[in-house]
């Protein structure tokens, strides 16, 4: 019997984290997922700052979000100026936010979790056996890029979306380009389905599950939306989101704890499958079946089939959007001018790892005075850290070894961001 | 061919240096073949924590005590210590403003809890090691990092440019940000290497890669005064992501 698994250096995930767990007289005593990824303290260093630098400020959180933190950093600005867009940007931060769910979800299935179903190390050594499939995740995850270079400008920290529109717009043939690649790249989601079929994923995480996610926007999945819903039935519009991400401050960790009504909630693929998958169409919609997702289920490690289900919704989705730009032609639209004024604006996008919120308020200069930014991982760590209880207690007679490989797993599970969770937000002025 | 044994190690940061590592899709399998990765935990278990190491790559910035005892650890172990990314280089955004004390941060972020997180001033790699090579952006480009990891597999140190990012603006005869559409625009004094990227997307350039060596701060400054933009604009783009600069904490105190 163990008195505590400790695991330093949480690998295979972006950031700096740990797990420890506390046994006694063979009871689980506490279980703690330690961040210590250092504070980059984010929100007081932009208090005063013009709205405008904002957005490529705050990108900076995380590399591998920064397409949806710019995103949801110029809505909430707009919000805030009430600046309309038109339905070509709409369009086009779509795509690029495709881009970056196609980049994320290849990159964590590929690179990070898939090695573990499989008895790898990781992509590398993966890649010594089975080079066509790394190859073939690879592409995928290029296939990502491409869209977030051809919209954003970058495939990291994105310069092209700015407040009001685009910088510099697609032309045709970029679009066609793009729309064959996504062609190809659909043929590789629907392998990447067939394999994921094939793993046998345990259960042994399994326990009671909320979900929350963004009610979509359309009658069709989206990554947009103005309501938060639960699975408990509850619906908060995205202005009162502080009512679901209340946070709290634990001493083992540099990132904020989220719980609603005092029960953890888990945000991310699993949860947007489990609450507007059945909004899904085409090849998505036959994923989510062939990987039984169409029943409910209350097992973390199913986030992995969820972000494959979502893989194919991404490239479907990209091609649906690069079929309405080419059918009303891209028009040559410069930013919509912004009219400042003082005031505040949230905004909500559904980010890979989950619902992210940007909050601001600015003086009528437009100079920042107050922001707030919740990120997925940071809500979704006291439900981590509740099925990391349940996997402790039903695998407590397992040697170390292979106790701490499937808390590692339940944790990778999650996709975790420690980077964006240790953003380090509130800054209430009072 | 032996094969160099390579560490890739963040500090501090948003991973940006190591997700475009993992971007050069088309090239990643054939320079796993060429090198032996020893430490990589964003992209694998079972890393070598001991081992000496031909290369180290180290991104983010130094702002806690544990990274500083990384990077002096890392260093130890490592014939190599290259920096990669703004952060590394010059210490990055979470260095914009070193003169508020860190504890006044911890309690706005953490309130009384605050008081038991560690936290030092952001600072990059060279105010604790030496640093044999820094390969700046924001982040790096993943062709300065390809040529980089070409020249160090033949033994030799890459050569990057020295130049500013106005010259590749130029080159690219893109519209001029900063004379022709008059905006705050740090092309003129930030090291090339990117192409002149955000101009051609009529972007002015935001200096994420820091200066480059004898820039003219004095005269951008004078430059922007004079289209009107304000000595706090000014002050707060400089700032952003190469604070710590000696050429630019040289222009802070002039004003």
């Amino acid at each position: 019997m163990h008195n505590s698994v400790v695991i330093d250096h949480l690998c295979r995930v972006e950031g700096h984290g740990g797990i420890t767990v506390n046994i006694k007289d063979g009871r689980v005593e506490q279980v703690n997922v330690d961040i210590f990824e250092g504070s980059r303290f984010f929100e007081p260093l932009i208090i005063g700052r013009h709205y405008d630098e904002i957005p490529p400020i705050l990108s900076r959180i995380c590399a591998i979000c920064s397409a949806v933190h710019t995103i949801t950093s110029l809505m909430a600005i707009e919000d805030a100026f009430g600046v309309k867009i038109t339905p070509q940007t709409t369009l086009l931060r779509d795509l690029l936010i495709q881009g970056g769910n196609i980049e994320s979800h290849a990159l964590h299935l590929f690179c990070l979790a898939v090695p573990d179903y499989l008895g790898y190390t990781g992509a590398i050594s993966l890649a010594a056996d089975q080079p066509e499939l790394v190859k073939m995740g690879l592409d995928l995850k290029k296939l990502g890029n491409t869209i977030q270079e051809a919209i954003g400008g970058r495939a990291v920290h994105p310069v092209n979306a700015v407040i009001g529109g685009f910088g510099r717009l697609p032309d045709k043939e970029m679009l066609f380009d793009l729309k064959e690649q996504l062609k190809k790249g659909l043929q590789q989601a629907s392998a990447t389905i067939d394999l994921m079929a094939t793993l046998k994923i345990p259960n042994f995480p399994e326990s009671p599950t909320v979900y929350a996610a963004l009610e979509s926007i359309d009658v069709k999945f989206n990554f947009f939306g103005d309501r938060i819903i639960l699975s408990t039935g509850d619906s908060i519009d995205i202005s009162k989101y502080k009512e679901v991400c209340n946070e709290k401050v634990v001493l083992h960790s540099h990132a904020k704890h989220s719980q609603f009504k005092n029960k953890p909630f888990m945000v991310g693929s699993l949860a947007r499958i489990m609450l507007n998958g059945h909004r899904l169409t085409g090849e998505a919609k036959k994923a989510m079946k062939k990987l039984g997702l169409n029943s409910s289920s209350q097992n973390v490690l199913y986030n992995n089939l969820a972000q494959a289900v979502e893989l194919v919704y991404a490239i479907e989705r990209s091609l649906e959007i690069i079929e309405q730009l080419l059918k009303h032609g891209i028009k040559d639209e410069r930013p919509t001018e912004v009219k400042v004024k003082a005031g505040k604006g949230t905004a909500a996008c559904e980010a890979p790892r989950g619902m992210l919120f940007h909050s601001y308020a600015f003086d009528n200069k437009g100079n920042l005075t107050n922001a707030d930014v919740i990120t997925p991982t940071a809500q979704n760590l006291a439900n981590m850290e509740k099925d990391l209880r349940v996997s402790v207690e039903r695998l407590i007679n397992e040697s170390k070894e292979s106790l701490s490989d499937k808390l590692e797993m339940v944790a990778r599970a999650y996709d975790p961001c420690i980077s964006c969770s240790v953003h380090l937000v509130e800054l209430n002025s009072k | 061919m032996v094969k160099p044994k390579i560490g890739i190690f963040g500090l501090t940061g948003c991973a940006g240096e190591q997700i475009m590592i993992l971007n050069c899709e088309d090239q990643l399998i054939d320079i796993l073949g060429a090198i032996d990765i020893r430490y990589f935990p964003t992209a694998m278990t079972k890393n070598d924590e001991e081992c000496e190491l031909d290369i180290a790559f180290v991104e983010g910035a130094v702002v806690q005590p544990k990274d500083e005892e990384l990077l002096k650890k890392i260093r130890q172990r490592s014939k190599l210590l290259i920096a990669i990314g703004t952060c590394a280089v010059w210490g990055g955004l979470p260095a914009m403003r070193n003169d508020v004390p860190r504890e006044e941060f911890l309690e706005k972020v953490y309130g009384t809890k605050g008081k038991s997180f560690k936290s030092i001033p952001a600072q990059p790699l060279k105010n604790f090691v030496k640093v044999d090579l820094s390969i700046s952006g924001c982040p790096i480009e993943k062709e300065q990092f390809l040529k980089a990891v070409a020249s160090l597999l033949h033994g030799d140190l890459p050569l990057l440019p020295s130049y500013a990012v106005c010259t590749e603006c130029k080159m690219n005869e893109y519209v001029c940000m900063l004379v022709g559409e008059n905006k705050l625009c740090l092309g003129p004094i930030t090291i090339a290497g990117c192409g002149a990227r955000c101009p051609g997307y009529n972007i002015p350039c935001h200096g994420c890669r820091g200066p480059v060596d004898e820039a003219n701060v004095a005269s951008e400054v004078k430059i922007l005064k004079e289209k009107g933009f304000t000595l706090r604009d000014i002050e707060n783009r400089l700032r952003s992501f190469a604070a710590q600069a000696e050429i630019l904490q040289e222009q802070f105190k002039k004003e």
